[in-house]
C-alpha cells in the first residue's frame, strides 16, 4: 500500500467522521441532558455526564416528596422522577401490544393471500394482483382523514381498535410475500398435496416455515414503522393516557418544556426511545438486511 | 509489435503465495495459452499482465518496456472477460465505440451537447464509425448494433465482447476463459473461429483456460501452470508427447494418462507389472512412475512376454473410439485403453483381455514427479 | 386445477380489508371534499368546488403548497445524493465501514419524534450546543470556515457569522425564525432520511459486477469520474429510481417534526400538507377542507409514483 492511498483513506475518514458527529449530535444532546442537573443544562456545562453532585431538587420537593427523597445525584433523580411523573411502562406496554397485534394480523391476512396469488390458479387472479399493485401506491397516512371519519362514525376513536384497524391490511406485505413465494418450487407444494395435506395446512405448515427469512424482514419493517409512528396515534387518541403509545408519551413529556425541568423530561424520552435502538444495535445486521430486502423487493 | 515478457513474477495475497517466480516470454503474434486447473493462478497472472492487479515482485515488459507503474488503461491491451462485461445500458454500437471514444475524444469533446462544438470531433466521429462498422462486419454482428446486450444470446454477446476488444487494434489481446459460459457445441465452434481470427489479425493473444482441449487445439504455445508454478511452456504437441513432469502429463490429455508403479534395477532396466520394458532408464535403482497414454496400449488376442491380462470393468463408447476401463490381474491398477470400434466390438464388460503396450511411448517419472529420460544408448 | 375453493378464503379477507381501508376512503374523501360536511354535523350541503377554490386562492393554502414543495424539492435530491456519496465512500474504505454504517442508520431507526425534540434542544438559542459552539468560535477558525471567509467574494467584515458575533452573539433562532425555520426542518429531514438511502445504495453497489469496472479500466476510463459515469451510475439506475420514489413519498408525508417543533409557523413557512390536514380537520373540525387537501395530496403522490414507475422505469431496466 502506497502513501498516496493512505492519504486518500484518511481524507475519506475525515469526511465521514464529520458526518458521524453531525448524525450523533442530537443523540449526544439527549443522553447528556438526561444525566445532568438543570443548572448544568442551562449553563451548557459539564460535558456529557455533568459533575453528578448530590443536591436537593426543588421541583421534587414542591411536588410533595420528602426532602430526603429529593436529595440525590442528578442522573438518579432524572430517571426516578421521570418514572414517578408518567406511567412509562404502560406506554411501552401499549407500544408492544399495538405493534405486535398489527404484525400478527398483517401476517394472518397477507400470507394466505400471497400464497393464493403466487401458487393457486383461479379466475380473477390477475385482477386481484393488479388491485394489490394499485393499493401499493396509496399511502395510508394520506387517507388518514377519511379513515378517521369512518372510525369516528363507528365510535371507535380512543380505543385500541382505532390504533390497530387501519394497519391490518398490508398490501406491501402481500406483495413481498407473493414475490417470495414465487421463488418456492411448485414441487414442494405438490409433494405436500401428495402427502395428503389440505390447502390450509400447506399455508401454515409448509409455506410459513419456508417464508421465515422474508417474514423476519417484514417483521422488522412493520414493527419499526409502527413503533415509531406518531401521526396516526395523534389523530385517533385524544386524551386517554391509558392508550398512549411511546411517541404520544414523548409528546406529553415535551409539554413541560418551558416551565419544568429538562432532565427528567429527557430521561423519559430516552427511556422510550432506547428499546428499539438497543434492539437495532444488537441485531443491526438483521435490521439492515431486513430493511434492504423490504426496500429492494 | 506485441511482445510481452514476465520476469520473476511473484504474487501473494496476504500469506498465501499464488504465483511463484514466473518467467514467460510471449512472442509477437503468438497465441499463448495459460492453462491449468482452477486456482493455479493463471487468471491472476493474466490480470497482472493487464495491470488490473499489481504483482508483489518482478517485472512486466510490453514491447521491451517495463510497465509495472503504468496503469491498465494506458497499457494498450484489450481484454475479453469471462462474463463478457458488456455495458448493459448501452447498445452494441455504443459498447464497441466506448474504448475509442474514451481514447480519441478529449474530455471536452465527451461532454454532452457542447462537446459537439469542437472542430475535430466530426472527423474523429467518422473514423470511429468506420472502425466500428469494419469490426462488426468481420465478426458478423452488423445487424445487432442497435440492440442492447440483454437482448443477445450468449454467443452473440461473446462476439460483441470480442469486437470491443478488437476495435481499437491493441498491442495484444488478453482473454480470460472467454468460452466457458457457452454451451458445449458453440464452444467447440468458437475455438475454430478464434483461431481463424488470430490468423487474420496476427496480433498477440494471451488466452487463459482451464480446459486442456482448448489449449491443445488453439495455441501456438501453451504454458501449463499448477499451484502457482509454471511447469512447462512449449508447443501443444511437445507438451503432450514430452511432458516435463508427472502433473503435466496427468493434466494434459483426455482420457487421462495411465500411471503404473515400477522400478529400474541396477542396470537401469525398467519393469512394470512384472514385465520387462526392454528399455533402460538413464537413472538406476529407482522407484518410478511410468505413464502410458491410452492410445499407446492395445488390446490383442495374443498372449506373450509383451502383454499382460486384465478384466474389462467399463466400456465407454464414444463412437469414433472405444475406451476400455480395465482392472489388472493384481488388482493394483485401473487403466484406460483405447480400442478401435471395428476390432473390439465383441468385447463387453467382464471380458478378459490381453493388453500390449508400445514400449517406446512410455514416459518415466521419479518419485518427485520429475521426468526421467530413457537411455538412448 | 384443484377442486378446492380454498383460494376464496385465502383472498377474501385481504380483498375486503383493501376495499374498506384503502379504496373506500379515497371515494369518501373525494365525496366530502365537495360538501360542507363537518364531523358531528347532522346536515350535509353540496358546495361544489368551493373547497378547492379556497385551496388554490387563499393565502394559507398557497403557503401550504409552497412549504410542501420546498420541503420535498430540497430533501429528496440532497438526501439521495448524500446517501449515494456515503455509500460510495463506505464501499471504498479499507476498514471501519461497518461503524459508519451503523451510525448513519441510527436516525432511521430512532423514533423521529424523540429526535425532533433532541434537535430542538441542540439548536436551542440559549441551551443548545450549536449556538454555543458558534458563539465560542467568534474571531477564530470556525468563523473563518463557517462564515465562508475563504471564498474570494465574501467580505469577512460582512459575513453572516461576523455580523452575528458583532451584534452580541445574535445567531439564528433556527426553528423560530421565518427565514431559517423551513431550512432547519429540511435539515432534520435530510438527517433522518439519508441513512436509509445509503443502505439501499450499498446493496445496489454490491450488485455491480467487478468485471465491469475492469472492462471500463481496459477501455480507457481512467478517472473515478469516468468510471462512475460509464459503470456505477447507469448500473445503479433501478436503485436510484426506487430510492427517489420512496423518499419522495416519505417526504411528502412529513408531520412529526412540524407538529412538535413549529406547528406550521412561523407565519406558515412550514405549513406542510399533512400538518394542514391534521390542523384543519382534527383540531378545527373543518372536515371538508381537510378532505379537499387529502384529495390533492393523494393526487400528487399517485401522479408522481405513476410517472416514476411507468415512464422512467423503462429507461433504467436493461
Amino acid at each position: 500500500m502506497q502513501t498516496k492511498e493512505y492519504i486518500g483513506e484518511s481524507w475519506k475518514h475525515g469526511i465521514l467522521i464529520v458526518g458521524a458527529i453531525l448524525v450523533l449530535l442530537p443523540f449526544y444532546m439527549m443522553v447528556s441532558m438526561s444525566l445532568k442537573s438543570q443548572q448544568e443544562i442551562q449553563s451548557i456545562s459539564g460535558g456529557l455526564i455533568g459533575a453528578q453532585e448530590v443536591q436537593t431538587f426543588p421541583v421534587c420537593v414542591k411536588t410533595g416528596y420528602s426532602e430526603e427523597t429529593c436529595t440525590t445525584k442528578p442522573y438518579i433523580y432524572n430517571y426516578w422522577f421521570a418514572f414517578e411523573k408518567a406511567p412509562i411502562p404502560r406506554y411501552l406496554m401499549n407500544g408492544v401490544i399495538v405493534t405486535f397485534s398489527i404484525f400478527i394480523i398483517q401476517v394472518l391476512v397477507a400470507l394466505p393471500c400471497a400464497y393464493a396469488l403466487a401458487k393457486l390458479r383461479f379466475y380473477g387472479r390477475e385482477f386481484v394482483f393488479s388491485m394489490v399493485l394499485f393499493c401499493l401506491l396509496i399511502p395510508v397516512h394520506g387517507i388518514a382523514l377519511p379513515l378517521y371519519i369512518m372510525l369516528a362514525q363507528a365510535g371507535l376513536v380512543d380505543t385500541y381498535s382505532a390504533l390497530i384497524l387501519p394497519w391490518t391490511i398490508s398490501v406491501f406485505g402481500i406483495f413481498l410475500m407473493r414475490q417470495f413465494f414465487m421463488t418456492v418450487p411448485d414441487e414442494l407444494i405438490d409433494a405436500a398435496r401428495m402427502d395428503g395435506m389440505g390447502e390450509y395446512s400447506i399455508v401454515w405448515k409448509v409455506m410459513l416455515p419456508t417464508a421465515i427469512p422474508a417474514l423476519l424482514a417484514f417483521a422488522i419493517f412493520s414493527v419499526v414503522a409502527h413503533w415509531n409512528d406518531y401521526f396516526w396515534p395523534r389523530m385517533v387518541i385524544t386524551g386517554n393516557r391509558d392508550l398512549f403509545t411511546p411517541p404520544l408519551g414523548i409528546r406529553e413529556f415535551r409539554g413541560g418544556i418551558d416551565s419544568d425541568e429538562f432532565g427528567p423530561m429527557m430521561a423519559s424520552i430516552v427511556t422510550v426511545t432506547v428499546p428499539l435502538i438497543v434492539a437495532f444495535i444488537i441485531a443491526q445486521k438483521r435490521f439492515i438486511e431486513g430493511i434492504t430486502l423490504t426496500g429492494m423487493k | 509489435m506485441g511482445t510481452i515478457s514476465l520476469k520473476n513474477i511473484s504474487k501473494s495475497f496476504g500469506s498465501t503465495q499464488v504465483l511463484k517466480n514466473l518467467n514467460v516470454d510471449i512472442k509477437d503474434g503468438e497465441f499463448l495459452t495459460l492453462v491449468g486447473p482452477s486456482g493455479c493462478g493463471k487468471s491472476t497472472l493474466l490480470r497482472i499482465i493487464a495491470g488490473l492487479e499489481q504483482q508483489t515482485s518482478g517485472d512486466v515488459l510490453i514491447d521491451d518496456k517495463v510497465v509495472n507503474k503504468i496503469r491498465a488503461s494506458e497499457r494498450d491491451l484489450a481484454m475479453v472477460f469471462q462474463s463478457y462485461a458488456l455495458y448493459p445500458h448501452l447498445t452494441v454500437r455504443r459498447n464497441l465505440e466506448t474504448p475509442l471514444r474514451l481514447r480519441d475524444y478529449n474530455s471536452f469533446e465527451r461532454l454532452p451537447l457542447i462537446g459537439n462544438f469542437s472542430p475535430n470531433k466530426k472527423n474523429k466521429t467518422e473514423s470511429i464509425n468506420q472502425l466500428v462498422n469494419k469490426t462488426s462486419e468481420t465478426l458478423k454482428i452488423s445487424e445487432l448494433l442497435d440492440r442492447k446486450p440483454g437482448q443477445l444470446s450468449g454467443g452473440q454477446r461473446q462476439r460483441v465482447a470480442l469486437g470491443r476488444a478488437m476495435v481499437r487494434e491493441p498491442v495484444a489481446f488478453l482473454m480470460d476463459e472467454p468460452l466457458s459460459n457457452l454451451d458445449a457445441a458453440l464452444r467447440v465452434h468458437m475455438r475454430s473461429e478464434l483461431s481463424e481470427l488470430h490468423n487474420s489479425l496476427k496480433t498477440t493473444f494471451v488466452y487463459v483456460t482451464h480446459d486442456q482441449a482448448e489449449a491443445l487445439t488453439m495455441s501456438s504455445r501453451m504454458a501449463v501452470m499448477i499451484d502457482g508454478n509454471l511447469l512447462q511452456l512449449d508447443t501443444p504437441q511437445e507438451v503432450y508427447d514430452n511432458p516435463a513432469s508427472l502433473s503435466v502429463a496427468q493434466f494434459v490429455g483426455s482420457p487421462k494418462i495411465n500411471i503404473f508403479n515400477g522400478s529400474s534395477d541396477s542396470s537401469g532396466t525398467v519393469s512394470i507389472l512384472n514385465l520387462n520394458l526392454k528399455r533402460k532408464s538413464s537413472e538406476t535403482n529407482l522407484e518410478l512412475s511410468i505413464g502410458i497414454r491410452p492410445e499407446h496400449l492395445e488390446i490383442t488376442n495374443q498372449s506373450d512376454e509383451n502383454t499382460f491380462s486384465a478384466t474389462v470393468a467399463y466400456r465407454e463408447n464414444l463412437g469414433s473410439d472405444i475406451f476400455f476401463h480395465v482392472n489388472t490381474e493384481d488388482g493394483m491398477n485401473r487403466i484406460i485403453v483405447r480400442g478401435i470400434p471395428q476390432f473390439t466390438n465383441e468385447i463387453s464388460n467382464g471380458s478378459k483381455v490381453n493388453i500390449k503396450r508400445a514400449s517406446d511411448k512410455a514416459l518415466l517419472f521419479n518419485k518427485e514427479g520429475k521426468r526421467v529420460q530413457f537411455n538412448n544408448a | 386445477m384443484h377442486n378446492s375453493k380454498a383460494h376464496i378464503w385465502f383472498i377474501a379477507p385481504a380483498i375486503i380489508l383493501m376495499i374498506i381501508i384503502l379504496i373506500f376512503p379515497l371515494f369518501l374523501a373525494g365525496g366530502i371534499s365537495f360538501t360542507d360536511y363537518n364531523l358531528g354535523n347532522k346536515s350535509i350541503g353540496w358546495v361544489g368546488l368551493e373547497n378547492y377554490d379556497k385551496m388554490f386562492n387563499r393565502k394559507t393554502y398557497v403557503k401550504m403548497i409552497w412549504a410542501t414543495a420546498t420541503y420535498v424539492i430540497v430533501v429528496v435530491p440532497i438526501s439521495v445524493v448524500l446517501g449515494l456519496c456515503a455509500a460510495m465512500l463506505l464501499n471504498s474504505l479499507r476498514f471501519g465501514a461497518d461503524i459508519y454504517k451503523t451510525i448513519f442508520f441510527l436516525p432511521v431507526m430512532a423514533t423521529l419524534l424523540a429526535m425532533a425534540i433532541a434537535w430542538e434542544f441542540t439548536l436551542h438559542p440559549t441551551l443548545g450546543i450549536v449556538n454555543s459552539f458558534l458563539a465560542n468560535g467568534c474571531g477564530g477558525v470556525r468563523e473563518f470556515i463557517l462564515g465562508l471567509h475563504w471564498l474570494p467574494w465574501v467580505d469577512s467584515q460582512q459575513s453572516w457569522y461576523h455580523v452575528a458575533c458583532a451584534n452580541n452573539m445574535d445567531f439564528p433562532y433556527w426553528l423560530k425564525q421565518k427565514n431559517t425555520a423551513i431550512w432547519t426542518i429540511c435539515f432534520i429531514g435530510i438527517w433522518q432520511a439519508f441513512g436509509f438511502n445509503m443502505v439501499l445504495y450499498l446493496a445496489g453497489l454490491t450488485g455491480i459486477p467487478r468485471e465491469l469496472y475492469h472492462a471500463a479500466e481496459m477501455d480507457g476510463a481512467k478517472s473515478t469520474w469516468e468510471q462512475f459515469k460509464l459503470v456505477t451510475w447507469p448500473m445503479l439506475g433501478p436503485t436510484t429510481l426506487f430510492v427517489v420514489t420512496i423518499t419522495t413519498i416519505r417526504t411528502f408525508q412529513v408531520f412529526d417534526t412540524i407538529e412538535i417543533l413549529t406547528k406550521g409557523g412561523p407565519s406558515k413557512t412550514t405549513y406542510v400538507m399533512m400538518y394542514a390536514i391534521f390542523e384543519k380537520a382534527i383540531q378545527q373540525n373543518l372536515t371538508s377542507i381537510g378532505a379537499a387537501i387529502t384529495v390533492v395530496f393523494i393526487a400528487f403522490i399517485l401522479i408522481l409514483t405513476f410517472f416514476q414507475r411507468y415512464v422512467i422505469e423503462r429507461r433504467v431496466h436493461y
